[in-house]
C-alpha cells in the first residue's frame, strides 16, 4: 500500500468512525423521542365501565323459555345503577334482545342492588351494582344457530363524577335444539 | 485500493442507515406532533402535582370560550356571547348525575352571593344524547323531566338544554359535572371536572371576576 492509499484509508476510517458516532447519537435521539416524557397515569374514566364476561355460547330447548345466566363485571372504582334505582332520575340497568334476532327475551331477573352513599352526600342511598353481577335471563329460541346481539344499557359513576349512559353489545351464540 | 473501496462502501452504507434513521425519526416526530395537536382539543384528568387528587386539564384555559346558542326551558335561544361583560360559570350537568345534584345547592348559593358583582351561572343539561334532533316527542318529554328536576332543586339560574351538542367544542365532556369559569372578556380562566368542593368553585368564581 502506498502512502496516498494509507492516507485515504485513514481518512475513510475516521469518516466511518464519525458516521458511527453520529449514527449512535441519532439512534439515541430517536429513542429518546419514543420514551413517553410524561409518565403520569391517566386516570380519566373511559366510557367502558361494564364488561360482558360469559357465556359466549348456550344450548337451549327450541321453542321453550330457557334460563341463561349472563355474567357482567363493573370496573373497579365505578358503580352502575341497579335495575331499580333509588331515584326516578337515575337510569336503570336494562338488558334487551332487539327484535328481528329470531331469539326473544321472555324474562329477565335482575339482582338486588347494593346500597352505597357518595362521600359528599352521605344521606342519599343509591342502589347500585359493583364488581360482578348476574342477570338471570329466560330466552326463547327457534331451532338452529343464532348469533344474538343482546344490549345492556347502563349509566356509570364513581364517587365524584358520572359517565354518560351507554349501551354495550352482549354477543351470545344461541343454539336451539 | 480494494480495501479503500471497501471502507468507502461501509461508510456509504453507514451514512445511508444514518439518513434512514434521521428520516424515520422525523416521521415519528411529525406523527407525535399531530397526535398532540389532536389530543390538545380534549380535556383530561391528571394527578395533581401537589399530590392532592386529580386535576382537570382543559385546552381552553387562557383561550376564548367557544360561543354557543342553546334553548332554555322556555324555548328561547340563549347565547354565551350575550353574557359578555359578566363572569360566567358554564356548568355541564345531567339529572342522572348524583355528584351534579350535590353541587347544585353550592352553585345556587354562590350565584346569589356574587350576582351583584356581575356573575352568572349557566346550567347546561347534557341529557338527550340518545335522542335524534327530529324526535320532537322525545325532546318534549326530556325537557319536562329537566324542568321538574330544576323546580325540585330550586335552580334559580338559567338552564339550557341539548348541551351534548357542545361536546366537541368543549373538549369531549367525558364526565359530569364539568364546569368552565369564564371572565368578563369571554376568556376561560379555569375548568373543573367532577365534584370538588364549594370553596374550590368559589375560588374559581373569584378568579373569573378578578380578570
Amino acid at each position: 500500500m502506498d502512502i496516498e492509499g494509507l492516507g485515504l484509508m485513514m481518512r475513510s476510517t475516521k469518516l466511518a468512525g464519525l458516521a458511527l458516532l453520529a449514527l449512535g447519537a441519532g439512534i439515541l435521539a430517536g429513542h429518546a423521542q419514543l420514551i413517553p416524557t410524561n409518565g403520569q397515569n391517566r386516570p380519566t374514566p373511559k366510557n367502558d365501565a361494564v364488561q360482558y364476561l360469559f357465556p359466549e355460547q348456550v344450548t337451549v330447548g327450541a321453542g321453550k323459555a330457557s334460563p341463561v345466566s349472563l355474567h357482567f363485571r363493573v370496573v373497579s372504582g365505578m358503580h352502575i345503577n341497579s335495575h331499580t334505582p333509588s331515584d326516578e332520575y337515575l337510569i336503570p340497568t336494562v338488558f334487551t334482545i332487539p327484535d328481528g334476532e329470531g331469539v326473544k327475551l321472555a324474562a329477565a331477573n335482575y339482582p338486588n342492588g347494593g346500597n352505597i352513599t357518595l362521600s359528599a352526600d352521605p344521606k342519599t342511598k343509591l342502589s347500585v351494582y359493583t364488581g360482578e353481577f348476574i342477570i338471570q335471563a329466560k330466552i326463547l329460541s327457534p331451532a338452529g344457530n343464532h348469533l344474538v346481539q343482546g344490549k345492556l344499557r347502563y349509566q356509570a359513576c364513581n364517587d365524584s363524577q358520572c359517565l354518560p349512559p351507554k349501551t354495550i353489545t352482549v354477543p351470545i351464540d344461541v343454539i336451539g335444539k | 485500493m480494494n480495501r479503500n473501496k471497501l471502507v468507502l462502501s461501509v461508510v456509504l452504507v453507514i451514512l445511508a442507515i444514518f439518513g434512514w434513521a434521521g428520516w424515520a425519526n422525523w416521521q415519528y416526530r411529525q406523527q407525535a406532533a399531530e397526535k398532540r395537536l389532536a389530543s390538545v382539543a380534549k380535556g383530561e384528568l391528571v394527578p395533581d402535582p401537589s399530590g392532592d387528587g386529580l386535576k382537570y386539564l382543559s385546552p381552553f384555559i387562557g383561550k376564548p370560550a367557544p360561543d354557543f346558542s342553546l334553548q332554555n326551558l322556555q324555548g328561547q335561544k340563549v347565547s354565551l356571547d350575550s353574557y359578555k361583560g359578566k363572569a360566567v360559570l358554564v356548568n355541564f350537568w345531567a339529572t342522572w348525575c348524583g355528584p351534579c345534584k350535590v353541587e347544585t345547592p353550592w352553585l345556587i348559593e354562590l350565584r346569589n352571593k356574587y350576582a351583584p358583582q356581575g356573575f352568572e351561572v349557566l346550567g347546561i343539561s347534557t341529557e338527550g344524547d340518545d335522542l335524534k334532533p327530529d324526535d320532537k316527542a322525545g325532546w318534549v318529554k326530556q325537557k319536562a323531566a329537566i324542568a321538574k328536576f330544576v323546580n325540585e332543586e330550586h335552580m334559580s339560574y338559567p338552564v339550557l338544554v341539548n348541551g351534548d351538542s357542545l361536546s366537541q367544542e368543549y373538549g369531549g365532556l367525558d364526565a359530569m359535572p364539568t364546569s368552565f369559569f369564564i371572565d368578563r372578556k369571554g376568556t376561560v380562566v379555569a375548568a373543573q371536572m367532577g365534584l370538588t368542593s364549594e370553596s374550590d368553585i368559589e375560588a374559581n368564581i373569584k378568579k373569573a371576576l378578578s380578570d
